[in-house]
């Protein structure tokens, strides 16, 4: 046993050396990095999510800040999402600046210092964050740390098929979800065998873009009370959709809308189903307009904005609004070039309208919304109205990121797939799990 | 392995062509099941390596037979995929493992089969409960120390620790060192060798059987690893071994049964070459630990 | 020894210590460990729903694996030590499974039981047996896991196998003449001799399923059809968790979710269940002489 002594002193020693050497450089909450001299020659890695023509978009965006500041250059890797980040930012390799394509991980960043804290920066270089509309303000800053700056929004609408609405007889699109359900049974069309041939709208939440961050504002259905509490079981939204989405599921046949969506061709390719004309209505993001000019330009559709529940039909014209975010991970080499090149990018116009119309998304300044570089169409139009509608709303922000999503998408499954018939206990037991997990982040 | 198998032959007596019977049926019943159980063994693969033959089309049907046979999927699953990065990061992976584990674990195996000195009983045991530790329990401490060295996202944090020593591998060269007859070592420290010269010169000979035996379980097991692969290089693909590579090739590809199938085949392909070419220093290692 | 002590205490003692300690933190790797207490413990037995379905599902993993591939495996064996012709043949055929790398393994059985066109649901048809979801139901998923585990059981079949053919065949001999049968030769002579090594093999799979990860990870992941990465935890358990196993949401909570301070609570968990099997698998290591010589 006496040779098991010494190996244990090693590995108290080497215990105590992990609480000591994980104290390193904390974050910048005093000192600010100055803007770089212009005779500083620094490189700046970038990441982001962003693949082929979206972040070919982007780098003409960073080349126009190099031209700007030719002693900067800017290395930009796509394909690095929230994962990747959030690994590196630990193993300390993080980039220099970090664009996320996922607003909701934004509480995780701030509430764990992931992200540096942007306020300093803010008030010295005097930004104007009133430029920012307040929905977009509130969902990239948590708690009032403002770790990361808003790049482009995205909002959702209804996206409709013009010669099946006349084919059908519709003359405008639906405005209430009992509207929405009626004119989706008109356009269902059967195929000989009793398969779905065309659907006039699939209520299966987690196909395309069903997702209950799109849908829940539509139904007023909160995710958090006043208190800040989950409220999945006391927000009567929540029971009327899915009691909705059930009965338009019936009307299908569950096991006929199964055929039909995996029998889907996928969200974003050119076979999206909407844009074959197997769907009549869909929920999608403004980004959606892009990929029908690109990939189904012969289309003739309409968009307009989301349904919403009979009884809030005076809240009509607003969506769940989220977007990409920009902010300096903790350990970045050039802090002070970092913060420039964030500046330029999420609070100048033409930047902002460059990667906005590059990306088919919404600008984040009030400024560049009224752009007139700003590339719209009929069919865009509609996304900026809603946009700058009252009754937008983002997700709130929490310390485990969009796990709350998760956990309420993990029952919507079950409940749609039949694994649960006791909505308004589920919905409770959805509730407590969301809350116990915060309760394991540090107080 | 090879030894004659005799145990449950029937007893050569006089018999009655009754019982000649009985033992007829009993080996053909005794040989259906074998047949039956090798089938089962073989099928998977069997309809794994027809699929890989398959059109796109075809793979999405209840086709069992490939209708024409599309080699050029092999090919293809080289564009789909950079397979052979994967290839050369699990190569780099199992071999500097396998070098790392026979330079670390001969002389600790050796101390433990044949050195005398108090405690070797205890160590022994801590080999043991090191060897059948789940590795997850000390994922985290492991990841902290490996992140604050900036080596995660890299294959080192895999490669690193077999270089001080794998229990299993320990434990396998142990039982292999105990079986070497003790007069031989005796003989050699009259002689005035010193324990060095005795590990290499008597001993590291001697259990060469062994030790190919060790190699090869430590290059089968960093070859067929995927927690830790995933654990320290799943957010880096550029460093992702043949496992990790294979795991995704289906969420990119997605209703591609045939590539993913090829794919399939491609990876178990060289641990099944391995197994054909080592198979006999594999049976060997087993035939020494038998004489006791 | 010395760089093997150093490579016990970085890579052995340090960390199991290290999980202690950090079992009584919340920590994301961050900002530095905060100390709190027994609050993971309290929040894994009170508060976490997901730890049970995970515990469930590695005990359901942990009886069925041991069960099953110690009894395959020692079917397998008792076969092949009675086949003489092309024993060579089917040692191989046998064992050959056991080598294919897990995650290979995981894609092919996911493909073999694929509900629309797999041929597992074929050849069940031809017995009337129609239209089993298998990967995709959750009372199915965790029944064809085992049965992969069956099919790769090779190892502990050469393990058994070298022991039935240890067994001296003057027992069975003797048993003959006093006119036992083969069941009673089985239950007499068989087990009682190759006890130490059935006890080895059914620990090692106990071992193996309590680790159980690589397998349902990617048959989940698969079989769900998403196409976010594998492992990146948002296919985790599919379908409906029925395949989240312990080490799973270890791996999740750890290092998807950075709460380290809890996995490293779920980890102590680990290690004590795995330790008392260990313990038990030393005494046998004592008692059948292993270590006699001093």
């Amino acid at each position: 046993m006496q040779k098991i002594l010494p190996v244990a002193a090693l590995g108290v020693a080497a215990l105590i050396a992990l609480s000591a050497c994980s104290s390193g450089p904390s974050a910048t909450g005093s000192k600010l990095a100055p803007l770089p001299k212009s005779s500083d020659k620094i490189t700046l890695t970038v990441w982001s999510g962003f693949t082929d023509s979206d972040l070919a978009a982007l780098n003409t965006t960073l080349a126009g800040f190099h031209t700007l500041h030719p002693n900067i250059t800017i290395t930009s890797e796509g394909s690095q999402d929230d994962d990747k980040i959030s690994q590196a930012i630990r193993g300390g390799t993080a980039p220099d600046v970090a664009i996320s394509g996922n607003a909701n991980a934004l509480g995780q960043y701030c509430s764990s210092g992931a992200f540096q804290d942007l306020a300093g920066y803010i008030s010295r270089d005097k930004v104007d964050l009133s430029q920012i509309p307040l929905a977009v303000q509130k969902f990239t800053s948590y708690k009032g740390i403002r770790c990361a700056m808003p790049l482009l929004a995205d909002d959702y609408g209804l996206y409709y098929n013009k010669e099946l609405f006349a084919k059908a007889g519709i003359t405008s699109p639906p405005k209430t979800m009992s509207e929405l359900a009626k004119d989706a049974k008109k356009l269902t069309e059967l195929n000989t065998d009793g398969s779905i041939k065309v659907a006039g709208f699939v209520p299966t939440i987690g196909f395309y873009n069903n997702r209950l961050d799109v849908w829940a504002p539509q139904w007023g259905a909160a995710w958090q009370s006043s208190a800040g509490k989950s409220s999945l079981g006391t927000s009567s939204g929540w029971t009327d959709m899915f009691a909705w989405q059930k009965s338009l599921t019936e009307f299908y046949g569950a096991d006929k809308l199964t055929a039909f969506t995996s029998a889907a061709g996928q969200k974003y390719s050119a076979d999206n189903s909407f844009q074959t004309g197997q769907i009549a209505m869909m929920f999608d993001g403004e980004f959606r307009t892009g990929f029908v000019d690109s990939q189904a330009p012969n289309l003739k559709y309409g968009t307009a904005p989301l349904p919403v529940a009979d009884k809030l039909s005076a809240h009509y014209g607003g969506s769940d609004i989220g977007g990409n975010i920009i902010g300096i991970p903790k350990g970045a080499q050039h802090t002070g070039a970092a913060w420039q090149l964030i500046k330029y990018m999420s609070t100048q116009t033409a930047p902002l309208v460059t990667l906005a119309n590059g990306l088919k998304n919404i600008p984040t300044t009030l400024d560049a919304i009224k752009s007139p570089d700003l590339v719209s169409s009929a069919n865009f139009a509609p996304f900026l109205r809603i946009f700058a509608n009252p009754n937008s709303s983002s997700l709130p922000s929490t310390p485990n990121g969009g796990a709350f999503l998760k956990t309420a998408t993990d029952f919507a499954v079950k409940w749609q797939t039949g694994g649960t018939t006791d909505l308004s206990a589920g919905l409770s037991a959805a509730d407590s799990e969301i809350t116990s997990a915060l309760a394991l982040k540090a107080p | 392995m090879a030894i004659a198998t005799h145990a449950g032959a029937p007893l050569t007596r006089t018999k009655s062509s009754q019982a000649k019977r009985r033992d007829f049926l009993a080996w053909i019943a005794l040989h259906a099941v074998a047949i039956a159980m090798a089938i089962g063994f073989l099928a998977p693969l069997v309809f794994v390596l027809l699929t890989a033959f398959m059109t796109d089309q075809q793979a999405l049907t209840k086709d069992l037979w490939p209708q024409t046979w599309q080699w050029q999927n092999f090919g293809a699953v080289f564009e789909k995929a950079p397979l052979l990065r994967y290839f050369g990061q699990s190569l780099t992976y199992s071999v500097l493992s396998t070098v790392g584990m026979l330079i670390s674990s001969v002389p600790i195996a050796y101390g433990l089969a044949r050195l005398k000195w108090k405690g070797r009983t205890w160590a022994f045991y801590l080999v043991i409960v090191a060897m059948m530790l789940p590795p997850q329990v000390i994922a985290v401490p492991m990841y902290v120390l490996w992140a604050k060295a900036g080596l995660t996202g890299t294959l080192w944090p895999l490669i690193i620790p077999n270089f001080f020593g794998d229990a299993f591998s320990i434990f396998l060269i142990r039982q292999f060192l105990i079986s070497i007859p003790q007069s031989y070592i005796d003989a050699a420290r009259i002689d005035g060798a010193s324990e060095l010269g005795i590990l290499w010169r008597i001993v590291i000979p001697m259990a060469k059987p062994g030790l190919a035996a060790a190699a090869l379980f430590m290059f089968l097991r960093t070859w067929n690893d995927y927690f830790g692969p995933l654990l320290y290089t799943g957010e880096s693909p550029a460093n992702w071994t043949l496992s990790v590579g294979l795991a995704s090739f289906r969420s990119v590809h997605q209703v591609q049964w045939n590539l993913t199938m090829a794919a399939t085949v491609l990876v178990m392909l060289p641990v099944i070459i391995l197994f054909f070419f080592a198979q006999k220093s594999f049976i060997e290692g087993i035939k020494l630990s038998g004489v006791k | 020894m010395s760089p093997w002590i150093i490579g016990f205490g970085v890579f052995f003692v340090y960390p199991l210590l290290a999980t202690v300690f950090l079992s009584f933190t919340s920590y994301d790797l961050i900002s530095d460990p905060i100390w709190v207490g027994v609050k993971n413990y309290v929040f894994m037995f009170t508060s976490d729903p997901l730890v049970w379905t995970a515990i469930r599902n590695t005990t359901y993993l942990v009886v069925a694996i041991t069960i099953g591939r110690v009894g395959y495996a020692l079917a397998s064996a008792m076969v092949l030590s009675k086949v003489r012709r092309g024993s060579g043949v089917f040692r191989t055929l046998f064992y050959l499974p056991a080598l294919a790398p897990p995650v290979a393994a995981a894609l092919a059985f996911v493909f073999l039981f694929n509900p629309g066109t797999g041929p597992v649901n074929q050849v069940l048809g031809w017995f009337g047996i129609k239209g089993l979801l298998w990967f995709n139901d959750p009372l199915l998923a965790k029944p064809a896991l085992t049965v992969l585990a069956l099919w790769a059981s090779g190892e502990i079949m050469v393990i058994l196998l070298a022991a039935l053919l240890d067994v001296p065949t003057e027992y069975y001999e003797a048993a003959a003449l006093d006119g036992a049968g083969s069941f009673t030769r089985f239950w007499h002579i068989t087990l009682p001799t190759i006890a130490p090594v059935l006890t080895f093999a059914v620990i090692n799979s106990i071992i193996v399923g309590l680790q159980y990860f690589t397998e349902a990870v990617v048959a989940g992941a698969v079989a769900s059809g998403s196409s976010d990465a594998v492992g990146s935890g948002t296919q985790l358990g599919y379908p409906d968790n029925s395949t989240l196993t312990f080490p799973m949401w270890l791996y999740q909570q750890g290092f998807h979710y950075y709460n380290m301070g809890y996995a490293s609570t779920m980890a102590i968990v680990l290690f004590i269940v795995s330790a008392i099997f260990t313990v038990i698998l030393v005494r046998q290591l004592r008692k059948s002489g292993m270590t006699e010589e001093d």
